[in-house]
């Protein structure tokens, strides 16, 4: 995109590209960056991120899938015992 | 005026998300001058602008494993600037228009200058930073971002959260209404003559 400039438009244009910069103090400024560093270090890094994704992943679907599995195996045991009880009663 | 080029800035970023504090500092060296001096101008409170650049830079380290690899690290950081002066604009109980209407009931217009009035310290740039911070918020910040910070308009767009369209429009009035203060003002014609000299 450009933009016409006239020359006090440029005259603008350099007045504001000239202006002074600004800077917190110095004491400030290291403050600020230890925060930030202890911060960044108290995040966790991806791979710490992956074993907590594999933790919720295992709570969230392999726990339940195993306790179905025992309670199916369970349940048809059961049921082949009644089926046994009933089989050696039902034949005398 | 970008400080970064481009490849720098990915490995920053990349260094951003895995965590390492001297991919943080090359990012801080670069960046922090810049986004406080538009902090500064945007509030004309350094207090204000210091406390604001603080949750700025936290926010990024808060944020710096969610980061894509491509981000625009000077965008980012000027948006979230952006976004918080104007949060703090929307929460504080007294608008910035009328504090020109309050001092006026004083006797004494100007009774004292301000900080950042005393880090100006020349009087052709007071007069420029306050041709400045006589123009509304949005087309401060246009200015400041374009103009003084170096950014693209597309980028600048992206950071006001505008279309690019309306970015250019904003930045055409923006620029009129400093042009017209600063024709009312000697400001121009001593910049001509400090640039002649």
């Amino acid at each position: 995109m450009t933009v016409d400039f006239d020359a006090e438009q440029d005259d603008v244009r350099a007045t504001l590209a000239n202006l002074r910069g600004c800077d917190v103090s110095h004491h400030r400024a290291q403050q600020l960056r230890r925060r930030c560093h202890s911060v960044l270090q108290a995040e966790p890094s991806p791979m710490r991120s992956a074993w907590r994704t594999d933790q919720t992943s295992f709570r969230r679907f392999v726990l339940p899938a195993l306790g179905a599995a025992w309670c199916l195996a369970y349940l048809a045991e059961m049921i082949r015992c009644a089926a046994a009880i009933y089989a050696h009663f039902g034949t005398q | 005026m970008t400080p970064v080029d481009r490849d720098a800035e990915r490995a920053i970023v990349a260094g951003l998300r895995a965590g390492d504090t001297g991919a943080f500092d090359k990012a801080y060296e670069a960046y922090r001058r810049r986004v406080f001096a538009f902090l500064l101008r945007m509030t004309r409170s350094r207090t204000l602008a210091e406390d604001l650049l603080d949750e700025t830079w936290l926010r990024l380290v808060r944020h710096a494993s969610k980061l894509f690899p491509d981000t625009r690290l000077g965008p980012w950081l000027f948006t979230v600037a952006r976004n918080l002066y104007w949060s703090y604009r929307r929460d504080s109980l007294v608008e910035e228009t009328s504090v020109p209407e309050l001092l006026s009931l004083w006797p004494s217009r100007s009774p004292w200058p301000s900080p950042f009035d005393l880090a100006a310290a020349g009087e052709l740039e007071r007069r420029i930073e306050r041709a400045l911070a006589s123009l509304s918020p949005h087309h401060r910040e246009v200015l400041l971002l374009v103009g003084h910070e170096g950014l693209t308009p597309a980028e600048a767009a992206v950071v006001c959260g505008i279309s690019p369209e309306a970015l250019r429009q904003r930045l055409s009035r923006a620029r009129a209404a400093l042009a017209q203060t600063l024709r009312e003002t000697p400001a121009v014609a001593a910049f001509k003559k400090g640039f002649a000299t």
